[in-house]
Parts: C-alpha cells; structure tokens; sequence
C-alpha cells in the first residue's frame, strides 16, 4: 500500500494547504499552511499541482516510516532532517524506499517545516479543504495533529528517480529581526498621530502567546482613542490593539469576527515570514501604501 | 452613509451603521445576500456582522480602486422593509440548575425568580444578528433588559457544547465545547454546527429564533448530555 506510518507526530504538526475560504459567515477559520512561501515551493519542487496537501511541522519531532517507494520535498525551517538517520539538506527532493524512516529533530531556526510528497496525501477533504483546525475539530485525520499510528495514504503509486533543488537565490535565510509592512486601515482614524509615530517607530518582541492564531508582541503601549467597536469582519494579518495597547497580529485561525480596534494590517507575505519568528525575536513596521502592497502580492501570486 | 474603509492589501470593510439595531441588522442582510447572489468569482470570503461586511477579495480580479466602484454600483441602504420575515426556528431548551449554572446568579442580580427569568428567555423571538466566534455561534438579539446579565468577570475554562448563554442583551448557544464567559442557563440537544449539515451552521442570519423549554426526560432522550 502506498502511505506512511507516523511513528512519532512531533510537537504539533499538521496536514494543511492553502485552506479552506467561502465559510467566514459560518464561522469558520480559513486555516491554512502559516508559510505559503515554503508550502509553494514544496510543491513546486515535485511540479505538484498547486494547492497539494503537505505536513507542516511545527518545531519537529516527526518520524514517519515510509510503506512504498515515494518522492518528497522538504522546505522551511531546517528541523535537522534525517533517512535512515542520514542528515539530509531542505529545500531539496528526496527518493524514500519501503521501509526508509524520515525523522525531523528539532529546528534551531525558524519555526515551521513543510513536508510534500509527489501527488499529494490521499486524504478526502473536509469542508472543501484538507487544512486541519484543531479547535474546529476540522480536515486534516479527524481534525487533529498527526498522531502516532495514523496512516497517510499517498496518492501517487508511480515512482521515478527524480532529484532537483531550489537555487541557492531562492532559499530565504530566518532572521531575528524582520521588517513587516502594513497597510494602515480599520479604526487608523481612531489613533492620534503621535501612536501611529510610535507604532511604526518602536522595536517590538514576539511574546510566548504566539500561535496559528495570532502573534501577540510586547512594546511600548499604544493608545487608541476607543477601547472596544461593534465585532467586524478579521482580515489575515489584521493589527489588533487591545486595551492593553500590546498589538496581535491575527492570522491563519483567527476568529472570524472581533470587537478590537485595528490600526491596519501585515501585508501576507510579510507574515508568512513572521511566522518563521519565535518567542523573544523582535520587528519593526513599516507603512506600505495600498497600491504598491497590491503590487507586491501579485508578484508574489505569480510565484 | 455607506463607508468603504480598507481593511488589509486584499480585503475591503463596508459600514452600513454605527449602532447595533434590528433594522441595521437588516440592511447587512440585504446587502450580504445580494453580494452573494451576484456570485462573483472575485469574493473570497464575505463576512457581515452587526453593522458592517467584510469582503476578501482576488487581487487578480479586483483593485483597491475597482472593488469600491463595484460596490458602489450595488449595495444600497434603502431596502424593502416589507421583505419577508426570517424563518422560525424553534430550539428545544432544558432550563435545568445543573446545566444552567448562572440561573441563580442572573435571578438574584435581577431580582427575579428563576421561573420568571426563564420565561423571560423563552418568551422573546431573537433575530440572528451576526455568526462567529466559533463555527455556527449566532449572536442573537435581543434578551430582555430585565434579564440582561454582563459576562462574568473571569471566563470558564469549559463551557459543554450546547450550552445557552446571556451576554449582555445577547444571546447564543455554544455549538461545542469551548471556554467562555457568557452566563449559562440551559442545554439543548441539537446540534448548532454539523459539518455534514447543509450550510454546516443550524442558523443563519437573518433567522428568527424561539426558544423552547423542555423537560429533563425530553432533553435526555433526544441525547442531550448532562
């Protein structure tokens, strides 16, 4: 049988691609891999379709046993991959052989890696998506984190030797500190000049309260003018400034509704950086007007 | 005035209204039906709440610009207000102490019976006035000022799936099990949000909703959990 066995799920790793959309009025997250860059070349590597299902692995710790001869490609956050206990490189294609063992130790830098298999995880989606949401109890293997003992069926049952990397230009490099630019939007009325100032002109650190639903960071305070509005529509990377004038940048599973005021949102391809970020790491914003964002995302939608 | 407000690179805010009220509530409705009915490829994701819609929108079909001359050409604040009423839907309660656990808390702040301040409830039509939160949680309007009840001061960790609560002059059932501060006063058996129901969330907006109480012995045969 083509699959694998999951020896061992890790801290947190998830089935996902790019998520499920159309359902925000039920209430439902959009969900979806934190990194797009990385999913997307995952896949690209193994000229997959875009939009295949993949791993994302959250810090490390899986161990998969290979049940067929397949094809995979691993990009993101370098866990310290290893075959049959053979360090391995990301951003790479590997041939697994029955019985080969695919572990991932522990990332040292970025957060999350992403595992792509050629043809995709015959899973049937759920909600038009195979995105798990933990709290939803949605997609993925019975809407949870891969476990030990779950078994992935592939959808593919050729196999050819195939090799190929990503040019070197390409592979991003995991900072400490990144610039994330934002359209200024929402309630940015409701902040006087000299918060929105401060806002774009202080260093902020990622909090230990960060996860697929928001990134909370720790700063100087910023005062907003009001303290709560009517609950509204949440856009992915929306600024969320709460009483205690910390921002949460809202992301991947972010509730589909909120009553905080907004100063604006991250452009998306800044957060699928941000996401690589952890506890203690620092940003800074920067304003992007809306014309030249919506430059920069087309660019990247031709990727 | 309808205000256009931009909300991130690919997604716009529509305000209708400042304040929440049944007749704003109404005009959202209008306008998120007709979006959805012009089934625009361009719409990702359309999201209405009290006053306001948020659309997330295909930057390969849409502009910042374009999308608001669009929306301009559509959405209206003058709608037919002879439109036909909601759907009822009726939701079978178990008013119970041992599911409700804020009855006795909501009776003494408003000096009210229990039996009286589940009357209260169950005597009022709500209107749904917006879904989220959590897949198929529907904010209902609006509970009688008399039982009106604030959230309590620090969430519960676990509230079970099913549970009815007050939040001010808001009600809702939790469609599963998740932590919360709203005041709970009883249970119902049915399934809130069911991935295999059609439409996946048992309300919709616009719905009108009746509550009804139940017997214990009704609640449980019908596989309500205590």
């Amino acid at each position: 049988m083509n699959s694998f066995t999951v020896l061992n799920g890790g801290i947190f790793s998830l089935i996902e691609d790019f998520g499920r959309f159309g359902l925000c009025d039920k209430g439902i997250t959009n969900s979806g891999v934190m990194d797009e860059y990385a999913y997307i070349i995952a896949n690209n590597l193994l000229q997959n379709k875009a939009g295949t299902n993949c791993i994302e692995i959250t810090l490390g710790g899986l161990k998969l046993r290979a049940n067929s001869d397949c094809i995979i490609s691993i990009t993101g956050a370098d866990c310290g991959c290893t075959i049959n206990s053979k360090k391995i490189n990301n951003w790479k294609t590997y041939n697994l052989h029955v019985g080969d063992i695919l572990e991932f130790g522990y990332s040292k830098e970025g957060m999350r890696a992403y595992l792509a298999v050629k043809g995709g995880f015959d899973i049937p989606k759920e909600l038009r998506s195979n995105s798990t949401t933990v709290k939803e109890q949605i997609g993925g293997i019975n809407g949870d984190k891969l476990k030990e003992g779950d078994m992935l069926s592939l959808k593919n049952n050729q196999f050819e030797d195939y090799n190929i990397s990503l040019k070197k230009d390409y592979i991003p490099k995991y900072e400490k500190h990144l610039v994330l630019r934002v359209v200024l939007g929402y309630q940015d009325d409701f902040f006087d000049t000299k918060e929105i100032e401060k806002f774009f002109l202080q260093k902020y650190t990622i909090s230990t309260q960060n996860n697929r639903m928001g990134y909370r960071l720790e700063g100087e305070q910023i005062k907003c003018q009001i303290d709560g509005i009517i609950s509204e529509g949440i856009s992915f990377g929306a600024i969320q400034i709460p009483k205690d004038g910390q921002p949460i940048i809202l992301l991947k599973e972010s509730q589909t509704i909120g009553g905080y005021p907004k100063i604006g949102s991250v452009l998306p391809i800044d957060c699928f950086k941000l996401l690589q970020l952890r506890a203690g790491d620092s940003i800074n914003f920067e304003q992007i007007n809306i014309e030249e964002a919506q430059e920069k995302m087309r660019l990247f939608n031709s990727l | 005035m309808i205000k256009y407000k931009i909300a991130s690179v690919d997604s716009i805010i529509i305000y209708f209204a400042d304040l929440i009220s049944k007749d704003n509530v109404e005009i959202v409705k209008y306008n998120y039906d007709l979006l959805k009915s012009l089934g625009n490829i361009g719409f990702i994701d359309i999201i209405p709440s009290y006053t306001s819609i948020l659309i997330h929108y295909d930057l390969n079909c849409f502009a910042s610009k374009t999308i608001i001359e669009f929306l301009k050409q559509n959405l209206s604040l003058k709608i037919d207000t002879k439109k036909e009423e909601g759907r009822l839907v009726e939701i079978p309660i178990y008013y119970g102490a041992e599911v409700g656990f804020d009855l006795d808390r909501i009776s003494k702040l408003s000096k009210l019976g229990i039996n009286e301040v589940i009357n209260l409830h169950s005597s009022t039509i709500y209107s749904v006035y917006t879904i989220g939160f959590l897949p198929g949680f529907a904010y209902l309007g609006e509970v009688n000022k008399k039982i009106a009840t604030s959230r309590l001061e620090s969430p519960r960790v676990k509230i079970p799936k099913g549970s009815l609560g007050i939040a001010d002059n808001q009600s809702a059932v939790y469609p599963v099990e998740s932590p919360g501060g709203w005041n709970i006063i009883g249970r119902t058996y049915l399934d809130m949000f069911d991935k295999n129901l059609d439409g996946f969330s048992y309300l919709s907006v616009g719905d009108r909703v009746k509550f009804k109480p139940i017997e214990k012995s009704e609640f449980l045969k019908n596989g309500g959990v205590l």
